[in-house]
């Protein structure tokens, strides 16, 4: 079997587009995916324990930001879902001869995602909606519906760690082609996995930072204590991360790892650059928190966080091509762009991007 | 071929996809029509300076905000899920060919969500004429993302020119699409009505209760009007051996074809003699039964239009099985074990003789036939000695039209042939395979076991 590891082939229908494009949009659109994401995996729980705290503390603060994350957090999933399709549709057309094989394996347990995203989805609403009625009950729901979360991102670590990994498909299905696996016999999936969750309380802290932000003009004592309250969770979760990213880096396959510590100078770079500006928002958000005026400093933070997400994307797009070295070869493509559809597509996002702005504007101009 | 094929017992795959495709394509016409209808009531309760009306639109605008963005948009990602999971090779091809396409869809679908938001949450906050406007914007990001997927649904029944020219264009603007956007519009339309019934029978106020009525009935008269005429249309367009299936060829996707008609006729029936002239007295439970009848009528109606595409998943491109037509000769030539990726029969002895027919039942019959469940091998098999089954296998494509023809060896049809006389103990020569004792090896008893 070794010998032999099956790989489907290329799709027999040319590639649409250049391969540099579809990659780029790719990854501009993963990266604009993981923001919403991170604050709905994160949010989930920091809404949880916030408003935990406010009920048994009966502290108004508390409270009160609970309730903001519960109405904001229906509205960042529709996003996470919404500019989740698109690096879906992108991986699909780069890399589905890997992306459908894993699935297959991991059939039940992916399909179940759609299953729990309903749940957990509704679940969020239900909080934001019904917050009054439920009272104690909502506690529940919220963390029922963090949770379900938070385990729709496990199979998706599951399923893009099993994609990469082609020389364990053949036994896992022949030993049940019935779509029954997961793929912990992977070191790499739970350090993986728990980077990303460690990442999302570190920036759905941020967005508690900057609800505070905003909320200081109308009260200034809360608006501060929420800004504290947000980076406690920024600064604990990234200094978790310490642990959790030390983990998985040493959990990758040594030629894999070896990519980052100065065998590519381009992924070295990238990689170090990643470390250098999230120590830094550190640094900064550290000060933010001891700061009588920590406006600049929060939102430099949060420019060194957004590169270090761009970087670590790049990063994992870098590790994916150092797993996938033996079975891809981009040469191999043949390529036939439809540039009129092309050139439409990037018309309409203008568009449709202008017709966003427009509604926004709008109805920030109402207030 | 090319994918592993994952074995879903009992129900299957095609079933599997059938299912949450219906619910999708329901709810999503459903809220199609929907924002329409939110914005067209919106504006008439504007011009009639009606307060009940308006506080009615307000109270939809949260059920289609859920609707939208949460079940709509899900089980759509849902349907991806699954045809991935079922048919890797067609979804292949179909996002090779259309990925510009469901690019664009994303487009609209990013609008829709943000302007269904706003729609909903900002009803207090913006002026009439920039709410409405919103209002606009999110139906007209719907029905795009519909017109949009519709080019992509009707190009596997029809995809027309593509098949020699490769051409996008030619592919999206296919055959089918104008008149099958044309029949979904018009059922997008009728759905909105029939919920609008549900929740307008529920009003307490008689006056506001007995107009909303009536004007909701009127949302099923473009369809009655539209749908015959779109559907004569549609039919010419399919096809001739799709046209053939639904009217006679094959008995079940003919008598689901008739329901269809049916079924629509009686809910129109219905709606003119109850809602349309009597709407005071239009009791809720009808309109939840018209609502369930809608929904009888889409699956249905999706049932047959993926039915008569057989032998097909992609018209004339690829067989329901994912072989390539245009690879036909090859696979008769060199067999199907030979290029199958995901088999652990390569070559056929006296001694694998049933393994390889497990192997390529999997591969060439189980995209459309479970053992036991649904659409079961088993009982259709069942009395037919080996020769007699490999004689048919030999002349699937003439005995029965819709079904792709064997695509293999002479030997690999007589393995089949053996595999499938077994299921039902049958077996007339001997060659009793004995599993391999290789931790990689499939047992043979693996789909009697499941059934059970």
């Amino acid at each position: 079997m070794q010998s032999n590891i099956p790989v489907p082939d290329l799709d027999p229908v040319s590639l649409p587009a250049p391969v540099w494009l579809l990659k780029a949009l790719l990854l501009l659109t993963f990266f604009l995916h993981v923001i919403p994401m991170n604050l709905a995996l994160g949010g989930g729980f920091v809404a949880a324990v916030t408003d935990w705290i406010g009920r048994r503390r009966n502290s108004e603060y508390h409270l009160s930001l609970a309730r903001s994350l519960a109405r904001i957090l229906p509205i960042v999933i529709a996003f996470t879902i919404t500019l989740g399709v698109a690096p879906l549709l992108f991986i699909q057309v780069l890399y589905g001869q890997f992306f459908y094989t894993s699935s297959v394996l991991l059939a039940w347990p992916w399909l179940s995602v759609i299953v729990l995203l309903i749940l957990s989805y509704y679940g969020f609403y239900l909080y934001s909606f019904r917050w009054e009625q439920l009272q104690g009950k909502r506690l529940v729901i919220v963390l029922a519906s963090a949770v379900l979360f938070a385990a729709i991102g496990f199979l998706y670590t599951n399923n893009l760690v099993l994609m990469l990994t082609p020389e364990k498909w053949a036994a896992m299905y022949f030993q049940n082609p019935h779509g029954m696996h997961l793929n912990f016999s992977d070191p790499t999936v739970v350090p993986r996995y728990l980077h990303f969750l460690t990442a999302s309380f570190a920036v759905a802290g941020l967005l508690v930072a900057v609800l505070g932000l905003l909320k200081r003009r109308n009260d200034s004592a809360y608006g501060r204590w929420a800004i504290r309250y947000g980076l406690l969770w920024f600064v604990i979760a990234t200094l978790l991360q310490l642990v959790v990213g030390s983990w998985f880096l040493l959990s990758l396959p040594n030629a894999v790892r070896a990519i980052f510590m100065g065998a590519d100078a381009f992924a070295t770079a990238v990689f170090a650059l990643a470390l250098v500006c999230s120590f830094a928002s550190l640094v900064m958000m550290v000060i933010g928190f001891v700061s009588s005026n920590p406006s600049w400093k929060l939102i430099t933070g949060i420019v060194l966080i957004a590169l270090t997400i761009i970087c670590m994307v790049i990063v994992r797009d870098i590790v994916r091509g150092a797993y996938l070295e033996r079975y891809f070869d981009v040469s191999k493509f043949s390529v036939e762009p439809q540039t009129g559809v092309i050139v439409l597509f990037f018309l309409l996002l203008v568009g449709g991007l202008g017709v966003i702005g427009y509604m926004i504007r709008k109805v920030v101009a109402a207030r | 071929m090319n994918y592993p094929i994952w074995d879903v017992p009992m129900i299957g795959g095609g079933l599997l996809i059938g299912i949450i495709s219906i619910i999708h394509t329901y709810v999503s016409q459903f809220a199609i029509g929907g924002s329409l209808f939110l914005v067209l009531t919106e504006r008439k309760a504007y011009r009639e300076n009606d307060a009940g009306m308006l506080e009615y639109v307000k109270r939809h605008s949260r059920f289609f905000l859920l609707l939208t963005v949460v079940f709509g948009a899900i089980t759509g990602v849902g349907i991806w899920f699954t045809i991935g999971l079922v048919h890797p090779s067609a979804t292949s091809a179909l996002i090779h060919i259309f990925v510009w396409g469901w690019a664009i869809e994303w487009i609209t679908f990013l609008v829709e969500v943000a302007s269904a938001f706003v729609y909903y949450y900002a009803w207090d906050r913006l002026d009439r004429q920039t709410h409405l406007r919103v209002g606009w914007i999110y139906f007209w990001a719907a029905w795009l993302s519909l017109a949009i997927i519709n080019g992509i649904l009707a190009f596997m029944l029809t995809p027309g020119q593509w098949i020699a020219t490769r051409s996008f264009w030619q592919a999206f603007f296919n055959p089918t699409y104008s008149p099958s956007l044309v029949l979904r519009t018009a059922v997008c339309l009728a759905l909105a009505g029939l919920y609008a019934l549900l929740t307008a029978s529920r009003l307490k106020q008689e006056e506001l209760r007995v107009k909303l009525v009536k004007y909701a009935s009127r949302w099923l008269a473009p369809a009655f009007f539209v749908l015959p005429i779109a559907g004569i249309w549609y039919i010419s367009q399919i096809p001739p051996l799709a046209r053939e299936i639904s009217m006679g060829g094959a008995a079940a996707v003919t008598i689901f074809a008739g329901l269809t008609i049916l079924f629509s006729i009686i809910i129109f029936a219905f709606v003119y003699l109850g809602p349309y002239r009597e709407p005071g007295k239009f009791p809720f439970s009808f309109s939840v039964m018209f609502l369930f009848m809608g929904l009888l009528v889409t699956g249905d109606t999706e049932w047959v239009r993926e039915a008569v595409r057989k032998p097909y998943i992609i018209y004339d491109y690829m067989y329901s099985n994912a072989f390539l037509v245009a690879h036909r000769d090859q696979y008769l030539r060199e067999g199907s074990l030979a290029s199958a990726k995901w088999v652990l029969t390569k070559e056929i002895g006296d001694a694998n003789m049933m393994a390889a027919g497990r192997d390529i039942f999997d591969l060439q019959c189980q995209s459309c036939h479970t053992i036991d469940g649904y659409n079961a091998i088993r009982p259709m098999v069942k009395g037919w000695p080996e020769d007699y089954i490999d004689h048919q296998l030999e002349n699937l494509q003439t005995l029965k039209g819709f079904m792709p023809p064997f695509l293999g060896t002479p030997k690999e049809r007589r393995a089949l042939a053996r595999w499938l006389a077994s299921l039902n103990g049958n077996e007339a020569t001997g060659n009793i395979y004995i599993g391999e004792p290789s931790p990689g090896s499939r047992d043979l008893t693996q789909g009697d076991r499941d059934a059970k």
